[in-house]
Parts: structure tokens; C-alpha cells; sequence
């Protein structure tokens, strides 16, 4: 019966109604509340951006009314927040704003932030779509951090230190596998594991081989992308805009992009895919047509750790250009999260990892905004980015589905 | 149309678990085109002996031939290779997938070799399933249709494997009556076309009305192999259970006293928001059964959680007794004497991961003498549970096993050990004998005309109408959350099948 309830409910969601446009009408208004105090609008006086908010909540209560929950509390609540941050906006000063709020050089370093967490979470993605949970992206990125440095110090190529770090990311997924797969120990605790092995396992390496000194500062690094063309498209603005925000990005910036539909295409329109995801939905049913689990998950979570570990190089020789223990900090778990609120989707996780990003770009700049007024608000107004990823990602798009078998072991008859 | 070499054989085929041989050297065969039934009570050893067939397990002794050719099986994929199809009792399917894509699952047409052609996959679908009028749309989710196509794409998935040997495992158990009728005409046309059906089952009368060949498992021997002409439920009941069975209920007159369950009005909002009782009145008296009929979802389930206080009533009233329970939480009507079989055994009845001896004191366990000042007395809960599973002839645990180890009989019988023998005045049975082979179903019959005859109202609630006509002193009959007839015991199943699907409305007081 609750099957069927099920069913309803996505029935009703397919068809996309009235009251869910603009309950999502609204959340535009209220992110526009905010934009508008923003660069290049700028504008500097209350009315226009509270009453963009204010029509925001409306529609936000008019979906409501109409049981559009989710969505219409997305508007009201993003809607007052944009209100609230245009006129705290209001209070700094001008060129202060315009010296943080730099939309070409916000969009590169969104890009540049989301970019680990893509690879992470596409990784996790095809590990995770053949059941076997993986907790332990974080230290198979950091695995392939600091492995793709060593593999270009001695290497002496970017090439090799994405090979190298590569293969370190997939043999420690390998332990993984082995463990979940053919051991069938808990997924979470050897996940956990995973990660503390990658912290030590790196952080002695790093101290035996770069001691005192850190890595070289001579390390390969994977080259920029210049698009100098891009800079010469009329009309001037928008070449300049075009070449500051994508004229100058890695080549992994770009990889991670192909990554996308690659996968994509992958998971949802070959056999392969299919398979990856009949044995995470339904192992058992998977096995009775003469698919082998066992050998679908082992590839899966080794991918999955290739592509995590891709994340973890650009992290060290193509963005920072050197390794320092547990340099990932975290971003393995982003990933991991930014892969749940993308529903186990490349797109979907691509745009969770963009408001990630965005958040983090958006972070380091907002600093400066307080150089010159009082310190208080500055550092509210530093949460703001997350409070508006969390809105936004959990609040309207809500609870994801994970495949139906992830987690547990296949036991064969 | 049987004069050739079997398309199957089994010789000698034996496969012991640990403590069990559940296949004895058993011998079976198939010829082309006919519809053999494998027979035996739940844990007999058929599901076993065909999970052997499919490549599953992997026997102990024995060959397999199929066609005259020796042949061994390592994995399903051999099986399907050498033309078997197997449908599961639980559904191989993959729910939130497409029906196409159950369908090509690990044989699937590509563009260039790479690319899964969709296209193409729901081309040949739609093509195989209308040679065989299953009306079924490839591009819809498995689960979004009904339990009866779900297992039509499981028949398509053999048949787009170009199966000619189909193996069906209890395939009617989840079955409505009107569902299970089709899938007999449809075994019946591919039987017509040279496919060669293997058919397990427990319930006599389907092996009748469909098997060409019946073949009788007890526990783990091959009994014997019989063609139908001239087999009788009785016969085929005796080489089952290794005794005589009665298939008819016996039991006296009723002597029915005052009422002690009352529904005065009852309405009742479901789940969906959807009104799925509405205004339901009847009474059930001390020392009589009360028979419910009618069609899955007519409201019976929301009625009998509504009476156990499990879901809300919106209006009208529950008596138990003579006492107003509406309203009541669950536990206070438990122990005002309602004793409740529920539809779902291991769903409800039971929690599977308990002991027996937890599983028959989940509604006592918090009070003397079970516990006393909040602590519990594990003793004392084995102790009871030694004296039921005795008196109610649990087999296959004692009172430390967990509940799923056991079979599905002995599983109700422990639901029946706790209901009854807490001594309610009102027993409701829903779908007691659900899934349940027929030695078991004789137990559970029995069990109620005995609660019945120590003067306990009994309400029971059944899709089989057998057992409604071969238990109840009265029969009413639900058609959309109303009771549409009230009949004695001796009312006809036509009479009935007529009221239940909405035909010849009359209201009864």
C-alpha cells in the first residue's frame, strides 16, 4: 500500500503544476533580492530588493496554499534571507563590494573549488550505484594527492603524476572492495578505515621523502587552458568576462567538465550502466540473468577510486602546486554529500558541487568586505553561502533516493 | 504431442544442507509441451530441486539432461543458455527500472556495440509481449503495475532468453483469484506452442485444473509421479502430508450467544486520504465464525486495523463487550480481549530477528509474571513458550530460535500460540492460512472452530473463498468498503463471486 502511495507521489511530481512553477519563480525573486544589492547592480536603496523579496514569500505562500510545500518554504525562506543580505550588502561600502563581488573571477574560482568534489563525487557515484557505499572517497583523494606529486616529482611529468596518483587511488579502493565485497565487512567502518590508512599512509611518505623542506617548488604542474580568443568576442565586456571566467582554467577544470556527460552517458545509456545499477538496485536478480556481482562492484568501487584519486592530483599539481598533510580536508565528504543531494546523478552532483564551490569562492573573498565596517556582521554574512546551499539543496529538492541495495553485502546462493 | 525423448531430466539428483538432505535422490522428467507440477508441503524440498535446475545450488549426486545431453549447470547464465526460465516467488525484478529493461538486463541490444539501444529494447518488447496479448508497456516502471504483469514481465524475461523450459516457483501465491486464472491461460497457450512448464505449487486444486503430470516431494523423496486423469485431492493430500487430511472442515452446529463484537457505523479514512470504510455495521456473537468476503482492497485490511485500533476511526463505534473501544489505543483493546492474527505474519504477526519465546510475549512481556517493577523475567518467557510451541506443535525451533528460521506453517502456528492462548473473547483471523500447505491449513482450521467452540467470536477475513464457505456460520460480503449481503454457511460460490465484484447490490440490515 505504501508502494502505491509512493507511486502517487511521484505521479504528482512528474506533472510539474502550476503551483510548483511559481513556488520555483519565487526562489528565483529571492536570489534576485539579494543580486540586486549586488555588482553590477548595485543597487543602494531598500525598496526594490524588499519588494523582489517580498513577492518572492508570496508566491512562496501562494504554493504553499496550493501543497506545494517544499518548494513555496524554499521561496519564503530564501526570499527573507535575500532581503536580509541585500541590506546588510547595503551597509558596505561600494567599491568594497565590487572589489569581492567580481563575477568573472567568482565563476573561475567556483569552478576551480567544484572541480575536486566533481571527480570525488562521480567516483562515488559509480561505487555507490553498484551498492557498495564509500565513505572513504576523502582518503583516496588524498592518496591521489599526494601521490600524483610524488609520481610528477619523479616522474618528472604531470603525466605521470596523474598515472601514479591514479593507481594509488584505485589499489586503496581495491582494499576497499576487498573488504566490503569478498569480506562483506561493514561498508562505514571500512570506509572510515580507509580514510585514516590514506591520512597515515600519506602523512609518513610526505614527512620521509619532504621532511622539513615540503614538496619542491619546482613540481610539474598540469598545465592552464588559455583561450585567448575568447577575449577578443565583441562586445568587449562580455570577451573580457568570457576570458577571465573560463579563458584561464586547468586542464582538469576541463576534464572534470568532459567527465560529466561522459559518465552520464555511461550510467544511463550503455549496458554497462545498466548493470552497474541492476546490481545495486537488485544484486540477487542481477545474479539469476548471469551477471556477476562480485565483479561488477570490484570494478565499480576501483573506479571510484581512480576518479576520486583524479580529484586529489588536481588538489595537489594543478591548483596548489604542492602537498602538505591532509591536504583534502574534508572535500572527499563534500563530495560524498554533494553525490546524496544530486540524487546519485552526474548532473545533479555537478551542481550540488557548483553551490559548493561557489560557497567556498564566495568564503574566502567575503573578508575584505569588512575592511573597512565594523567586524560583527562580516563574519554572519560568511555563513550566508552555506545557508543558501542548505536551502536550496535540501530544503527544495529534498530527500534523494539511494539504490535499493546499497550498503549490504551480496551473499551468492 | 508426447512421443519424443523428455526435454528434461533429473536422475538421482541429491543436495544436503547442513543437518538436511532436502533433495533424496530425486528423479523427474519433462516432456515437450506439458505443464508437470511439483507438489509438496513448504519445505519439501521443491524449491530446492528447481533452484538446482537453474544453476543456484549446485547438487550433491545426480545428472540433468536436457534434450537427451548430459549437461552441467555452474551458474543461472548455463541454464539459460540450455533454454530454462525460471520465475521466482519473490520477483526477480528490478523496481525502479523500465519493464524493457528488466527484460534485456545482461542481454542488451546496442547501437555500435557501446550505446544501449532503447529504442530497439522496447521494439522487441513490445512485440513479444503483444504475441502473447500481455498488453504490457515496456517504457513503464515495473513498479507502477500491478503484481499480475510484474509477473508477465517476469514470463517475457524468460521467453526473450528463448526459454522452451519455463520453471514456476508458488507463481499463484501472490496472486488474486482472477489473476491466477489468466496465468493458467497463458501457460496454457505456451504449452500449445512446444514450451514445456515446470509448476510448483502446494494448493490442490490448481495442480488439477492445470497439470498434465503431478510429482509429489516429502520431505526431500520423490513420493511419486502421477498423470492427473484419475488423481484426486484426497490421493494427492495423502502422498503430501504422509496421512489422511481433511480438506473439509468438520464441526458441529454452532451455539451462538450474545454478541461481543459490535460495529455500529464504522467509517474509515485510509492512508491515501480516500474513504475506505464507509458505514459498516455487524455484529459478531460469542461461539460463532463470521466470514468476510470479498475482493483485496474492499476495506477489509482498513476495517480490521480500525477494530484493533491500529488506524484512526473518523466516525461510528467498536465495541468489545459491550464496551465502547473506539478510539482505544491498540494495547488497552489487546487487553480488553481482542486477539488479532494479522494478514502479514512476518510483517506484523512477528518480529522476525526475536526468539520464539520474545515472539509469544510481545503483548505481556510487561506484566506479571512475565516482569514486575520493570524488570523482566527471560525464564519465565521460556518457560510459557516450552509449554505453547508444545500444545500449539511448533516444528523446527524452540523457545531460544529466531522466528525467521522457521517455515511459514510453523511461523503462523506461533501467531496462533500467542492470539489464542491468551484466552481473547474476540479472535480476528485475517488471511490465516495464507501461503500455508495444506497439512498446515488443516492446523489453523482447526484451531479457530476450536476457539469458536470454547464460545469466542471469531471474525475471519479471507480472499479464499473456500475457506470463508467451509468455516463461517454466516458469511457478509465487503464490495467497496460496504457490506453489500449477508448469506448462512450455505450460500453458493457464485452467489458470492457475483456480490463481491459489485453485481446484485442489496444492502443488508
Amino acid at each position: 500500500m505504501s508502494v502505491r502511495a509512493e507511486q502517487l507521489q511521484r505521479a504528482a511530481w512528474t506533472r510539474a503544476s502550476a503551483p510548483q512553477t511559481i513556488g520555483l519563480v519565487g526562489i528565483a525573486l529571492g536570489f534576485l533580492a539579494l543580486w540586486l544589492a549586488l555588482p553590477p547592480f548595485g543597487v543602494r536603496t531598500a525598496p526594490a530588493p524588499v519588494a523582489v523579496g517580498i513577492l518572492a514569500a508570496a508566491a512562496g505562500i501562494w504554493a504553499i496554499s496550493r501543497g506545494k510545500v517544499r518548494v513555496g518554504g524554499g521561496a519564503i525562506v530564501i526570499g527573507l534571507v535575500g532581503i536580509a543580505g541585500a541590506l546588510l550588502a547595503m551597509r558596505a561600502s561600494s567599491s568594497n563590494l565590487e572589489g569581492v563581488f567580481v563575477w568573472s573571477a567568482l565563476l573561475a574560482a567556483t569552478l576551480r573549488f567544484a572541480t575536486p568534489l566533481t571527480f570525488a563525487a562521480i567516483g562515488g557515484m559509480f561505487s555507490e550505484r553498484s551498492g557498495v557505499v564509500n565513505i572513504g572517497l576523502e582518503g583516496m583523494m588524498l592518496m591521489g594527492a599526494f601521490f600524483g606529486a610524488y609520481g610528477a616529482d619523479q616522474t618528472g611529468s604531470w603525466v605521470g603524476g596523474i598515472f601514479i596518483g591514479m593507481l594509488s587511488g584505485a589499489l586503496l579502493a581495491l582494499v576497499h572492495a576487498i573488504f566490503t565485497i569478498s569480506l562483506r565487512a561493514d561498508q562505514i567502518v571500512t570506509g572510515t578505515a580507509i580514510n585514516f590508512l590514506a591520512l597515515g599512509v600519506t602523512g609518513y611518505l610526505y614527512n620521509q621523502h619532504y621532511g622539513n623542506n615540503g614538496t619542491p617548488n619546482n613540481l610539474p604542474a598540469i598545465p592552464d587552458v588559455n583561450i585567448k580568443f575568447l577575449s577578443h568576442i565583441p562586445p568587449h565586456g562580455l570577451g573580457n568576462f568570457l576570458y577571465n571566467s573560463i579563458g584561464q582554467l586547468n586542464l582538469m577544470v576541463w576534464l572534470s567538465l568532459l567527465l560529466l556527460p561522459v559518465s552520464y552517458v555511461v550510467m544511463f545509456k550503455t549496458p554497462v550502466g545498466l548493470r552497474i545499477r541492476s546490481v545495486g538496485e537488485h544484486p540477487r536478480a542481477a545474479d539469476t540473468l548471469g551477471i556477476s556481482v562480485y565483479r561488477t562492484r570490484y570494478g565499480a568501487v576501483i573506479l571510484s577510486g581512480a576518479l576520486a584519486a583524479l580529484g586529489g592530483v588536481f588538489l595537489s599539481i594543478g591548483f596548489l602546486n604542492s602537498f602538505t598533510e591532509n591536504l583534502t580536508a574534508g572535500r572527499g565528504f563534500i563530495a560524498l554529500a554533494a553525490l546524496i543531494f544530486g540524487g546519485w546523478r552526474p548532473f545533479g552532483a555537478f551542481a550540488a558541487a557548483l553551490l559548493f564551490g561557489f560557497s567556498s569562492a564566495l568564503a574566502l573573498r567575503l573578508p575584505d568586505l569588512s575592511a573597512s565596517s565594523s567586524a560583527a556582521w562580516p563574519v554572519l554574512f560568511q555563513t550566508l553561502p552555506y545557508v543558501l546551499t542548505l536551502i536550496a539543496v535540501a530544503g527544495v529538492i529534498g530527500r534523494s533516493i539511494p539504490p535499493a541495495a546499497i550498503g549490504r553485502p551480496y551473499i551468492k546462493q | 504431442m508426447v512421443d519424443e525423448a523428455p526435454v528434461l531430466e533429473l536422475r538421482g539428483i541429491t543436495k544436503r544442507f547442513p543437518g538436511v538432505v532436502a533433495n533424496d535422490h530425486v528423479d523427474f522428467d519433462l516432456r515437450r509441451g506439458e505443464v508437470h507440477a511439483l507438489l509438496g508441503e513448504n519445505g519439501a524440498g521443491k524449491s530446492t530441486l528447481v533452484n538446482v535446475l537453474y544453476g543456484l545450488y549446485h547438487p550433491d549426486e545426480g545428472s540433468i539432461l536436457v534434450k537427451g545431453e548430459p549437461i552441467r549447470l555452474h551458474s543461472p547464465k548455463d541454464a539459460i543458455k540450455h533454454g530454462i526460465g525460471m520465475v521466482h516467488q519473490h520477483f526477480m525484478l528490478i523496481p525502479v527500472m523500465t519493464v524493457a529493461e528488466n527484460i534485456v538486463l545482461a542481454t542488451e541490444p546496442t547501437q555500435g556495440g557501446v550505446l544501449l539501444d532503447y529504442r530497439a529494447a522496447n521494439k522487441r518488447v513490445a512485440e513479444l509481449s503483444s504475441s502473447f496479448n500481455f498488453a504490457i508497456d515496456p517504457g513503464a516502471r515495473v513498479e507502477s503495475i500491478s503484481v499480475g504483469q510484474q509477473q508477465r514481465v517476469e514470463i517475457l524475461k524468460a521467453l526473450y532468453r528463448h526459454a522452451d523450459i519455463l520453471i514456476l516457483d508458488e507463481p499463484t501465491a501472490v496472486l488474486t483469484p482472477q489473476e491466477a486464472r489468466e496465468l493458467f491461460a497463458i501457460l496454457k497457450t505456451l504449452t500449445s506452442q512446444g514450451m514445456s512448464v515446470i509448476f510448483i505449487t502446494h494448493k490442490l486444486n490448481e495442480v488439477l485444473e492445470l497439470a498434465d503430470r503431478i510429482t509429489v516431494l516429502r520431505r526431500g523423496n520423490r513420493i511419486d509421479t502421477v498423470d492427473r486423469q484419475g488423481a484426486t485431492e484426497q490421493g494427492l493430500a495423502r502422498m503430501m502430508v504422509g496421512r489422511d487430511v481433511l480438506l473439509r472442515v468438520d464441526k458441529g452446529a454452532p451455539s451462538v450467544a450474545e454478541p461481543l463484537l459490535s460495529i455500529d457505523d464504522l467509517h474509515v479514512i485510509d492512508e491515501r486520504g480516500l474513504e475506505a470504510v464507509r458505514g459498516v455495521s455487524f455484529e459478531v456473537r460469542s461461539g460463532e465464525i463470521v466470514g468476510l468476503a470479498g475482493v483485496d482492497g474492499n476495506g477489509q485490511s482498513e476495517l480490521i486495523d480500525a477494530i484493533s485500533g491500529l488506524q484512526r476511526v473518523s466516525s461510528g463505534t467498536v465495541k468489545l463487550g459491550g464496551r465502547d473501544v473506539t478510539g482505544v489505543n491498540p494495547s488497552s483493546i489487546l487487553d480488553l480481549g481482542l486477539g488479532h492474527i494479522p494478514e502479514d505474519r512476518q510483517l506484523r504477526g512477528l518480529v522476525l530477528e526475536f526468539s520464539l519465546a520474545e515472539n509469544l510475549a510481545l503483548h505481556d512481556f510487561d506484566k506479571p509474571p512475565d516482569s514486575r517493577w520493570g524488570w523482566l523475567f527471560p525464564r519465565q518467557l521460556v518457560r510459557r513458550a516450552r509449554d505453547l510451541l508444545k500444545r500449539y506443535d511448533v516444528r523446527g525451533g524452540g523457545p531460544q530460535t529466531r522466528a525467521a528460521a522457521l517455515s511459514g506453517g510453523n511461523q503462523q502456528k506461533v501467531v496462533l500460540a500467542r492470539e489464542i492462548g491468551r484466552g481473547p473473547s474476540v479472535l480476528i483471523a485475517a488471511q490465516p492460512t495464507r501461503g500455508l500447505d495444506v497439512g498446515a491449513i488443516e492446523f489453523v482450521h482447526r484451531q479457530l472452530v476450536e476457539a469458536r467452540d470454547n464460545g469466542k467470536a471469531v471474525l475471519l477475513v479471507s480472499l479464499e473463498l473456500d475457506e470463508i464457505l467451509s468455516l463461517s456460520d454466516r458469511v457478509l460480503v465487503v464490495y467497496e468498503g460496504r457490506i453489500v449481503a449477508e448469506h448462512g454457511p450455505d450460500v453458493g460460490e457464485e452467489q458470492l463471486g457475483i456480490e463481491m465484484t459489485g453485481g446484485g447490490r442489496e444492502v443488508a440490515a
